[in-house]
């Protein structure tokens, strides 16, 4: 890795540089705390955002995507050609960061990689930047809190300066001809180690370290701790659509007002939602919100980490601090610690 | 130069070259191609059988499967619906799909006529393992739909019988009326290279099958444990107990293959509509074997 050093007060230079050639996504401030949208200044940037409300995972995968168009009355496919915006994803935090790397997972699959993500993807340039963790963070536990790749240029705050992780050719030309990069010196590298210590030090001590949690989730697969759960959750399905790395989708058909155009389109689903594993007959394998919850926190928890050797949950916090019924992956991990104690006794 | 990138969805090149399975998925894979109905049969008052001709000549000679294997068939405008290949893989230039008529997707289908055209994909899913099979004595049990894969299995055995030690097949249905290619069954129960056991829950006075749940018949089958595979594919009642069944008569857990149905959208891995525990269905599965099923939350 190339580790460069700019001055804090390079960085509108950097954005400005981002503008004439992309679309900058940022984080913002808005009346309902942070988020991700297109901003068209650097002024607009909130550098030091807490987390936002919603993920980044929207431009990987958008809420609605059309798949292709159709003509329904001789059923065949019509052509279709997607131009996707090149952009730069400004400021994303590591755990989010991680998250992407998940989604890449699934989506660039060697045996079925998705075009239209890929095209995203493809497109999109991301620049990370540090964070200090708020109270509903545990990016820690997870092995989410350093982005270690899936960025171009990762901005490290070392005190009015930034020690830049450069990734991509690509955007290491922007930062060389917008800024002036030098070589960092012994002395930012110590301020980056003191900077990730005190981030080290700031996650909240009350969200229980679970060691073996894949072999605890196995174990309390029936307990009725899922019951309570299950019957507190509302199936708002709030948590997949805040976080980061749910990425199901249903596929449907929508016509056009003549009824014989129309799209196929896929849109975001959730596996909370009641009707999502029932199959025709009624069946439902995952009748209630016991089930339902439980392999909402297995798929995360457990279940990929067994097929993808990594959590689905990068412990952003954003389910957290969604969910009306107190439901999180917090929660799972306080139960196991509170299992380990009854344990000891 | 910022880095725009496309998503194209094309038909295949006028007088390009042949395409094979893998570079259509790459092309897009979310894209069906256009399949004529060449025949329909009705089988019982709910099923019929369709025969199905992809109509680009490349795509269809592209076109390979293997038995357990489904497809995602569309018709534009009503969505699209997961359905197992009926026919053998021994038989190619098209493709059969056996349809109970069920909701919206299936009647639609179920109201169209030869010459219509449809979408299809695929094939997707995890096969049953018949060549390992080949060998060995294989012990298929049905019950209702579930024939509509296994008849893949059974068709691709009996063109290939030689290669088979004994086959039994125990097809369960409701009632006499549901049972499905009854005819060729009927045929069957008088071979010798093939154990045939119809039963139904609910005889009527034509019936000289067996009567009861298709476990029944485990009741006088004589098996050799260590040289048989089973093939399971029915409601998801079933395979507990005919899975139960053949661990009592000594078959191992990596030798009991079952096919399961799951909720589908994608068929590709990746919208968890079809998940069980940690596994995809429709790309680990549809076809597991025991053991690994015993490994998966929630499987059975
Ligand atoms: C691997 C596999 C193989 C199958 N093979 C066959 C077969 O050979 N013959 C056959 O008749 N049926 C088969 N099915 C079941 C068939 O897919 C459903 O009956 C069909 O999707 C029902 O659609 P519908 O609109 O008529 O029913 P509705 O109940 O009106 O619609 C159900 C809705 O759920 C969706 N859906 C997705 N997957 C399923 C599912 N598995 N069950 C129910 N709904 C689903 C449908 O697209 C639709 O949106 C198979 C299913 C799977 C998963
Ligand atoms: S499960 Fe919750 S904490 Fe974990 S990544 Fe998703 S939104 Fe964030
Ligand atoms: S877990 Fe919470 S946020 Fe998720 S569906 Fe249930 S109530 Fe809604
Ligand atoms: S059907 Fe979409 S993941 Fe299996």
């Amino acid at each position: 890795m190339l580790y460069r050093v700019i001055d804090g007060s390079e960085l509108p230079l950097l954005v400005e540089a981002f503008l004439e050639r992309y679309e900058v996504i940022a984080p913002v401030q808005t009346k309902k705390g942070y988020a991700f949208a297109p901003v068209d200044s650097f002024d607009q940037v909130a550098l030091d955002y807490p987390s936002t409300v919603s993920s980044l995972k929207k431009y990987y995968l958008p809420q609605r995507e059309t798949l292709f168009r159709f003509d329904a009355e001789t059923n065949e496919v019509l052509d279709l050609e997607v131009e996707v915006r090149p952009r730069v994803l400004f400021g994303a935090h590591a755990c989010d960061i991680n998250a992407i790397n998940c989604l890449n997972s699934v989506f660039e699959d060697a045996r079925y990689p998705d075009p239209y993500y890929e095209a995203h993807r493809r497109s999109m340039l991301v620049v990370g930047i540090s964070c200090t963790p708020t109270s509903e963070c545990f990016c820690q536990l997870m092995d989410a809190d350093e982005a270690r790749s899936g960025y171009d240029l990762f901005l490290q705050d070392i005190g009015g300066r930034y020690l830049v992780s450069m990734n991509s050719v690509e955007a290491a030309n922007i930062l060389e001809t917008a800024c002036n990069p030098r070589v960092a010196t012994d002395e930012d590298r110590r301020a980056f180690r003191q900077a990730t210590r005190r981030r080290q030090e700031s996650f909240n001590p009350a969200i229980p370290d679970i060691q073996e949690i894949p072999m605890l989730m196995d174990a309390f697969h029936s307990d009725a701790f899922w019951d309570e759960l299950g019957e507190r959750c509302l199936s708002c399905t709030a948590c997949s659509a805040v976080c980061p790395t749910c990425h199901c989708f249903d596929i449907r058909d929508v016509l056009d007002p003549d009824g014989r155009i129309g799209e196929r389109e896929r849109v975001w689903d959730a596996c909370t939602s009641p009707q999502f594993a029932t199959v025709t007959g009624g069946h439902n394998f995952r009748p209630t919100g016991r089930e339902r919850v439980r392999h909402r926190m297995y798929h995360k928890l457990n279940g990929f980490l067994a097929t993808h050797d990594r959590n689905l949950c990068v412990g952003c916090g954003r389910c957290v601090r969604a969910c009306k019924a107190n439901i999180s992956p917090i929660e799972v991990l306080r139960f196991f610690e509170k299992k380990g104690a009854e344990d000891a006794e | 130069m910022p880095n725009s990138a496309r998503v194209v969805v094309t038909p295949l090149r006028e007088g390009g070259p042949a395409a094979t399975g893998s570079e259509l998925v790459r092309a897009n894979p979310y894209r069906p191609w256009p399949a004529r109905i060449t025949s329909i049969t009705e089988l019982t008052a709910h099923e019929k059988l369709f025969e199905f001709r992809l109509v680009d000549d490349r795509i269809r000679e592209a076109f390979h499967h293997e038995p357990g294997q489904f497809v995602e068939l569309s018709i534009f405008g009503v969505g699209e619906a997961p359905i197992s290949i009926s026919s053998s893989p021994t038989k190619s230039g098209f493709i059969e799909l056996c349809v109970r008529r069920a909701g919206e997707f299936t009647t639609r289908l179920h109201e169209l006529q030869c010459g219509d055209t449809v979408g299809i994909r695929g094939p997707y899913g995890r096969p049953f393992p018949i060549d390992e099979m080949r060998g060995h004595d294989v012990l298929l049990v049905a019950g209702g739909l579930g024939i509509a894969p296994l008849r893949s299995l059974i068709n691709n055995i009996h063109d290939e019988r030689s290669e088979f030690g004994k086959v039994t097949i125990i097809y369960g249905s409701r009632t006499p009326k549901d049972v499905m290619f009854r005819d060729q069954f009927e045929m069957w129960r008088h071979r010798k290279d093939f154990d045939l056991y119809l039963t139904v829950d609910e005889p009527d006075d034509s019936w000289d099958g067996e009567v009861g749940l298709v476990t029944k018949p485990f009741e006088h089958l004589e098996i050799v444990p260590d040289h048989t595979y089973g093939a399971v594919c029915g409601p998801p009642v079933m395979y507990k107990f005919v899975v139960q069944e053949m661990r009592n008569k000594g078959i191992s857990y990596d030798h009991i293959y079952m096919s399961f149905e799951r909720h589908m959208k994608c068929g590709m891995g990746k919208c968890g509509h079809c998940q069980i525990g940690h596994q995809y269905c429709c790309i680990d599965g549809p076809v597991f074997n025991y053991w690994e099923a015993k490994n998966i939350q929630g499987s059975m």
